[in-house]
């Protein structure tokens, strides 16, 4: 609840450690001082080349960031392991089997129980792939979805060293066909189908969610509901069968991102059940 | 000219240096067109598999997505690591006024400019679409390790080619002074046009001297700056292995180990195939056997160094690596590195029986061959460790596709030397002339008073250069988003009632506005009389996500006994909804639902954007500030190629007709 004072982008705090604030400000004084030598260095800005840091992608598609902040919430008590969000990504994005932009980990615990859990791209406000991209490829829309521009990127591969959940893939050989740009949505650079040797991931189904009321095809795929798309400044998310008011739902669910400790800033919240640990399943990995 | 000519009559030698020299420009023999030959055809076969690789798509390479790096970034730090090698015996050698690397230092330069080429052309082949390669300058990211890495390289290739040039001029100068009617048409125009105006006066031979100590002080740090930054191309991603703070400088003295390695080589071999024992002797072999096992004791320190603190923390992902390393699925390839990239070149070189020509010839083909092996763990182990599952995925698997091209490039670094080295003289006459009658001349090497200032502030811009990188490298990366403020509402009250009513029980829904917060209040009635201890659902509808009024739960609140429910909350986003109230009689029973419509004036959303940072751009002042001194660096050493020039202008014409007439 203290979230929204220390600037943290959503009220109810899911970080796990109070020392990130402290090193959040000495880091924030080291970068004036730097920024003070920086300037006292500068010889003069060069109009050369494009600088793209967040700043700037703030402003790639207007104002609407006021109007929607796209997340998404995992239910992990829901999750049974079924994979039919991971076959309803792989039908609607046309990917072949070796590349899930969906993957749905598995592990036991002592009692040989199975436990579940789906991972794609964690759609990071703060995202290493975005920084690492050297021909700015990777954008992240003012309502805070990091998308591949298919037609810019090199592929280069650097985002996924970069990427923490392993969330991106290459296209090795020429992919088929897809339909990903159905009737409402506008012909933008950033939702050309997949290419032959660029770096594909989760789109959460972009080309639908702000132009029609499809929700993405794991959301709708999921018999037991454990896939939400929800949206911040709404505060709502719905998982098609149900809505909920995002922030309580994410309060009394104790929800917590994946990797909290590597300081992405993730717009997926997992919502944790039945014991299992969030992410780094050590023990009897499938 | 005239002074040349005296000198080159003095002693028997230099006669001997030019005319070893120019050996390379004499009808080769059968052997040296069958080794171009065979070295074409490696080359060939490997652009041909890289033709393959782009009609096919990279899996024919042995690339998958567990194996995202491998062989050819493998390449590109091996190739450019070589070329550091060169630059060193060179530069460093001159600013300690080294004089006994006179004989080296061309074949030195040359092959820092040649693997410096061929090992930036490894870029190619690792990228996906190599036709967009212009994206790299026209929608080029500054905050991305891989545009530094451009950006480095580039401005070192530069910076090697100006060294490798400078020299020839009095060189060419020489040459063309001595034996111009066996240069041949080619040559000859080249040479002219190289060393137009020198006449090899002292003031030339001092502003030239000068020019090569700045050259040599500026190509250090950019040689360290390129290394560094090829390391932080995996350093600055969080992946075990590659997230270490050890890895620029650890690239950086695998860089020299592997370069003194090769300029090793490249001497032995152009030693036998040009004769050349006379010059280059077994002493030379020893010194740089030395400065190689030195390099090679630092390159082991530092990989015990980067393993030691993650084994002993034993942290799940470094553990991983290292146990992966050390017996897991690369653990031939480790120790055969260990073994023979660095306990046999130490052995070879320590032990006197083999600390000759041929025993530290051996030790570098080792070193090279177990540098690239380890390049190649680094890149591939890292890269097929799965960090969702910490375990290992498919590892890179060699196809002959690879190999072919990866064969293709290393072919190629002894064709473009054999080529360079039938244009240029593979000696540099004049430093072997310096040191040999450096009595007789009377030109002290190092005593030049014009030149060392110039180098000292030279000296400081690389320092700044370096320090500038790393400050850029944090503030970029610590670039955070800024966000417009939220939206204002005015604060207004609005009341709208609804009732809906059921048979017996009915449920009454007021909704009332009070700035910010709304007051929702249910009254249950069960024929016409309170119902206390009712539990009350309450909603908002929304039209997010679906057509329609979809029902967002607000909370469930018991009635008193008076039977009304109330609840507070504040709405995320204002206009216009419908507010209803559910009670559920029984549990069997249809629910009773009362409605009220609430236009909301005044909201407050629970997101909150970051707020901006007050230096979110300070990380693109010091990208642009670092432009500021590439460019810097770039007229620096184009002033120095200028400085030359201009020494030579005044006599330019009457030395050339000299040259032509002698």
């Amino acid at each position: 609840m203290t979230g929204g004072s220390k600037g943290h982008g959503f009220p109810v705090d899911l970080r796990l450690s109070p020392a990130g604030e402290e090193l959040d400000m000495s880091r924030r004084n080291l970068l004036r001082g730097l920024g003070l030598a920086g300037v006292a260095a500068a010889g003069g800005a060069l109009g050369l080349v494009a600088y793209r840091d967040e700043a700037q992608a703030a402003t790639v598609e207007g104002v609407s960031g006021q109007e929607h902040q796209w997340c998404r919430v995992v239910d992990l008590r829901a999750c049974k392991g079924e994979r039919k969000c991971v076959a309803a990504c792989q039908e609607r994005h046309g990917l072949p089997p070796e590349q899930t932009w969906m993957r749905t980990l598995s592990w036991h615990d002592e009692a040989g129980k199975e436990f579940f859990m789906p991972v794609m791209c964690q759609m990071c406000q703060n995202p290493p792939c975005l920084k690492v991209c050297p021909v700015s490829a990777t954008i992240k829309t003012d309502q805070g979805v990091v998308l591949v521009d298919q037609d810019q990127c090199i592929g280069s591969r650097a985002c996924m060293a970069a990427c923490p959940y392993e969330a991106r893939y290459f296209n090795w050989n020429e992919p088929a066909p897809t339909h990903r740009m159905p009737a409402p949505s506008p012909n933008t650079p950033q939702f050309p189908a997949n290419q032959v040797g660029t770096v594909g991931k989760c789109v959460l189904c972009a080309d639908w969610i702000p132009y029609s009321n499809q929700l993405p095809a794991c959301v709708e795929a999921c018999p037991r509901g454990a896939h939400f798309i929800g949206d911040l400044v709404t505060d709502v998310a719905v998982n098609g069968q149900s809505t909920v008011r995002l922030s309580t739902f994410l309060r009394e669910g104790n929800a917590v991102r994946f990797k909290e400790e590597l300081g992405t800033d993730s717009r997926c919240y997992y919502i944790p059940g039945n014991g299992q640990p969030v992410g780094g399943p050590l023990v009897g990995v499938q | 000219m005239s002074s040349i000519l005296e000198s080159t009559a003095v002693a028997d030698r230099q006669v001997d240096v030019i005319e070893a020299a120019m050996r390379p420009f004499r009808r080769a023999s059968k052997r040296f067109w069958l080794a171009i030959a065979l070295l074409t055809v490696v080359v060939v076969v490997g652009i041909a598999a890289w033709m393959y690789q782009l009609r096919q798509g990279m899996g024919v390479a042995g690339y998958t997505d567990s194996s995202f790096w491998a062989i050819y970034i493998a390449d590109v730090v091996a190739i450019i690591g070589v070329s550091y090698g060169g630059a060193v015996v060179s530069a460093i050698l001159l600013l300690t006024g080294a004089s006994w690397r006179a004989p080296l230092v061309r074949l030195s330069e040359g092959m820092a400019l040649v693997t410096v080429v061929v090992g930036a052309a490894f870029i190619i082949p690792h990228l996906g679409r190599p036709d967009r390669l212009m994206g790299m300058v026209i929608h080029a990211n500054v905050a991305s390790p891989v545009f530094w890495d451009m950006m480095a390289i580039l401005t070192y290739t530069f910076a090697t080619f100006v060294f490798f040039l400078l020299p020839l001029v009095p060189d060419t100068a020489i040459l063309l002074g001595a034996h111009p009617d066996q240069l041949g048409r080619g040559r000859r125009l080249l040479f002219r046009f190289v060393s137009r105006g020198w006449v090899g006066s002292t003031h030339q031979r001092r502003v030239l001297h000068s020019a090569m100590v700045i050259v040599a002080i500026v190509i250090i740090p950019l040689a360290v700056s390129v290394h560094s930054v090829l390391a932080w191309a995996f350093a600055l991603v969080s992946r075990p292995g590659w997230h270490e703070s050890i890895w620029a400088p650890y690239f950086v003295i695998a860089a020299l180990y592997s370069g003194v390695a090769l300029v090793i080589l490249v001497t032995a071999g152009f030693r036998r195939g040009y004769h050349l024992e006379a010059f280059i002797t077994q002493k030379h072999f020893v010194r740089l056997g030395y400065i190689m096992v030195a390099l090679g004791a630092v390159y082991f320190y530092l990989t015990f160094a980067d393993l030691l603190p993650s084994a002993y923390v034993g942290e799940v992902g470094p553990t991983d690596i290292i146990h992966g390393m050390l017996l897991g699925p690369v653990a031939v390839w480790f120790w055969l590195f260990l073994v023979a990239g660095t306990i046999l070149p130490l052995a070879l070189v320590a032990i006197p029986r083999t600390r000759n020509i041929w025993g530290i010839g051996i030790a570098a083909v080792l070193v090279v061959i177990a540098m690239w092996i380890k390049r190649v763990i680094m890149v591939t182990e890292t890269s097929g460790y799965d960090r969702l599952t910490n375990s290992f995925g498919d590892l890179f698997r060699f196809t002959w596709v690879s190999v072919s091209v990866t064969l293709g490039g290393v072919a190629a670094i002894p064709l473009l030397l054999m080529l360079l080295f039938r244009v240029v003289p593979l000696l540099s006459i004049a430093d072997v002339q310096e040191t040999t009658d450096e009595t007789v001349e009377g030109v002290p090497e190092l005593a030049v008073p014009g030149g060392s200032s110039h180098g000292r502030a030279v000296g400081a811009a690389g320092a700044v250069i370096l320090l500038v990188v790393m400050l850029g490298t944090w503030g970029v990366t610590r670039a955070q988003p800024a966000h417009a403020a939220s939206n204002p509402a005015v604060p207004t009250a609005g009341t709208a009632r609804a009732i809906g009513a059921v048979t017996a029980i009915e449920v009454v829904v007021t909704a009332v506005e009070d700035g910010a917060e709304n007051t929702l209040t249910a009254r249950v009635n069960a024929a016409n009389k309170p119902v206390a201890g009712a539990l009350v659902n309450f909603y908002e509808s929304t039209t997010m996500f679906a057509p329609g009024n979809n029902l967002v739960p607000l909370g469930a609140v018991q009635t008193d006994r008076t039977g009304t429910a109330e609840l507070t909350y504040v709405a995320a986003v204002t206009g216009p909804r419908t507010i209803s109230a559910t009670y559920l009689p029984s549990f069997l029973g249809d629910p009773v639902t009362g409605t009220a419509i609430l236009d909301v004036k005044e909201a407050v959303s629970r997101y909150q954007p970051p707020p901006a940072q007050a230096l979110a751009r300070a990380g693109e002042t010091l990208a642009f500030t670092l432009f500021g001194l590439i460019i810097i660096v770039v007229i620096t050493l184009i002033a120095q190629v200028a400085r030359v020039r201009r020494a030579c202008r005044p006599v330019a014409n009457g030395s050339i007709e000299q040259a032509s007439a002698t």
